[in-house]
């Protein structure tokens, strides 16, 4: 606490008092030796970071069967990817992967922009009750093995319903959109409702239009949990058939299943290719989008 | 001031009559919430009952959560009472390591993040900060099921195995080493791998807090003598402070959701000594070898809810304590 008291201890004249004029507007110099052990510290972290990924691609890329650490593969060739592609049950987890994060991020932006949407209309009638009913699922659940009951009464288990459906509804998101809906103007809703535009037609001509960016932040984050997904297959649709590309992963690597060598691929080349394709997508579009990637957590810590 | 004028005026009937095609837009989100949160609550009965698949459920009162707890009656004998205490084991060790993994988890990505912000924050060039961000943040956009196969190629014994290979001609250690089938090394590179994938991403929200500091106060600082070091001391930690505590309280409210992180670097050689709550209910449930009884699962999973939802609590008013506004 202490401490925190002498911040703005600085700026009262007092403070300037004491300090000698020797060491007013010391120039930032680039050269300091600080700022290059700085700069090594986090070349460093950054080669942690990538030295495993690197690793990985290398090795996909690699057809000797020996695999030491190499900057390069030795024998370079594509044979791994090629075997994602010929591999029929390579290619179904593949196909299904991008199946359900299509379709599951389309539906979860539909849910949560049409739930916001209901929630900013202050004066409705019941709205607190609406949105504490959304809000209590995230401070309360009824656990797995219910959920697993339930869904199994429903006749959803194992299918891909489940997968689909379920996490297209995510109440933390939903609250992400309603906060960014609550930065546009009221006024303009309004303008909208006496020009005689129906809810509906304001929801999707004055809301959606302006927010894209947020549309773009919040359809990224379904899409990576979509893609990403991995548990509720693994307790809700566990079937070989419904597998998705994370699901066969892990079966691959804890060696319960292993891939058949294709041509000159051989199993670890083929492992190797298919965690770079459950990566591929989103690392193509990360650097791109990364705004949009980060944006989401920021909506979220400035207001919640 | 309008609001309040209107609401005076219009009487609830019409309110609502004005409104009815938002409850219309609200019925599909409702239905989903209903569907896939509210029912499975339903189910939460089932903790009462012993439920063995196949079978119809029968009511056993709280009969599971005594042999959960490992509780007998006072005129239990030794051996009964021993027993009772073999089979609670699994629950106590599970639950001992939800709360310590998450714990030592957050200090340590905490921890980690905020070391890095601060020293990316004193970085001259943008451009090799906007590199090094880019970086540190890619790994949390891979999967738990990616992250884990990496790094289990990574320590695998054999050939492929990075880190044993590097260790070795390094000459720290002479026989490779199977790290992730022994629990003390398991629960090491559990935190090593959390910390590789999270803490770059954990970097976000105290670099924002970070660019949010009046330059101002950094001027002043140097005006009065303060070196780098002074200068992080008194402006930049104490700035950090309030997001630092308010990152625990967030996190410390979710640590009873831990089970994919676990679930996916688990193997059988080491399964019960690093079973977390959710991964025993699984292990229960699914893959128990005799025929499950669902009902104990389901009162490991209420215990887990409950015990996750007084967490939540706590850590509201905790919330409101220091920052002035809750969590939920």
């Amino acid at each position: 606490m202490a401490k925190k008291n002498n911040v703005p201890q600085y700026v009262t004249p007092s403070g300037k008092v004491v300090t000698g004029p020797s060491k007013l507007n010391k120039p930032k110099s680039p050269y300091e030796v600080f700022h290059f052990i700085n700069g090594l510290v986090f070349i460093i972290v950054c080669l942690i970071i990538l030295i495993p990924i690197w690793k990985i691609l290398v090795d996909s890329l690699d057809l000797t069967t020996g695999s030491g650490m190499r900057l390069f593969p030795e024998k370079f060739g594509f044979d791994g990817y090629v075997s994602i592609f010929t591999d029929k049950s390579l290619l179904l987890p593949l196909g299904i992967s991008f199946l359900t994060t299509l379709c599951g991020t389309f539906l979860g932006l539909t849910l949560s922009t049409i739930g916001a949407y209901v929630l900013i209309q202050w004066e409705m009638p019941g709205r607190t009750l609406l949105g504490n009913l959304l809000m209590f699922t995230m401070i309360f659940s009824g656990g797995t093995i219910p959920t697993y009951i339930i869904l199994n009464n429903l006749h959803l288990v194992n299918t891909l319903w489940v997968v689909i459906l379920m996490p297209a509804i995510n109440v933390y998101n939903l609250v992400l959109m309603r906060n960014f809906f609550e930065g546009i103007p009221a006024s303009l809703f309004e303008s909208a409702s006496l020009d005689g535009c129906t809810p509906w037609q304001t929801f999707y001509k004055i809301a959606l239009p302006l927010s894209k960016a947020a549309l773009a932040s919040i359809g990224l984050m379904f899409a990576v949990a979509y893609w990403n997904d991995y548990t509720n297959y693994r307790l809700y649709a566990s079937d070989r058939n419904l597998y998705n590309l994370q699901m066969k992963l892990r079966d691959m690597i804890s060696s319960s299943d292993q891939p058949s060598a294709v041509g000159s691929a051989t199993e670890n080349t083929i492992k190797n290719a298919v965690i770079i394709t459950a990566i591929l997508p989103f690392m193509i579009l990360y650097p791109f989008l990364q705004k949009y990637f980060v944006k989401g957590i920021n909506i979220g810590a400035v207001k919640e | 001031m309008q609001k309040t004028i209107a609401k005076e005026r219009k009487p609830l009937g019409p309110r609502i009559k004005k409104y009815w095609q938002f409850y219309l837009l609200f019925i599909p989100v409702l239905a989903f919430v209903i569907v896939f949160h509210y029912m499975p609550m339903y189910g939460i009965v089932y903790g009462f009952t012993e439920y063995k698949v196949g079978q119809s459920p029968i009511w056993v009162g709280l009969d599971q959560f005594k042999k959960l707890f490992g509780i007998v009656a006072a005129d239990a004998t030794p051996i009964q009472k021993q027993l009772a205490a073999l089979k609670a084991q699994p629950f106590w060790t599970a639950f001992g390591n939800t709360i310590v993994f998450s714990v030592i988890k957050l200090l340590l990505n905490t921890g980690f993040a905020v070391l890095i912000s601060i020293f990316l924050n004193e970085m001259i060039s943008t451009k090799f900060k906007k590199i090094t961000q880019t970086i540190i943040y890619l790994p949390h956009f891979m999967s738990w099921v990616v992250t884990s196969s990496v790094f289990t190629l990574l320590l695998a014994v054999g050939q492929s195995g990075l880190v044993n290979n590097t260790l070795k001609s390094l000459g720290l250690i002479n026989e490779s080493v199977n790290y992730l089938a022994q629990p003390g090394t398991w629960k090491i590179w559990y935190y090593i791998i959390n910390v590789w994938r999270e803490t770059g991403w954990q970097t976000i929200i105290f670099m924002a807090t970070l660019t949010g500091i009046d330059p101002g106060l950094y001027e002043a600082a140097s005006m009065d003598g303060a070196g780098r070091v002074k200068k992080i001391q008194y402006v930049t930690l104490p700035a950090l402070g309030n997001t630092i505590i308010t990152v625990l309280i967030l996190n410390l409210a979710k640590i009873m959701n831990l089970f994919e992180s676990v679930f996916v670097l688990q193997n059988d050689a080491v399964r019960n000594a690093t079973n977390v709550l959710q991964t025993l209910v699984y292990y229960e449930a699914f893959n128990s070898g005799a025929v499950p009884d669902l009902g104990y699962s389901v009162a490991i999973g209420l215990f887990r809810s409950m015990v996750g939802l007084l967490l939540m609590l706590v850590c509201n008013i905790a919330s409101k304590k220091v920052r002035g506004r809750g969590i939920m």
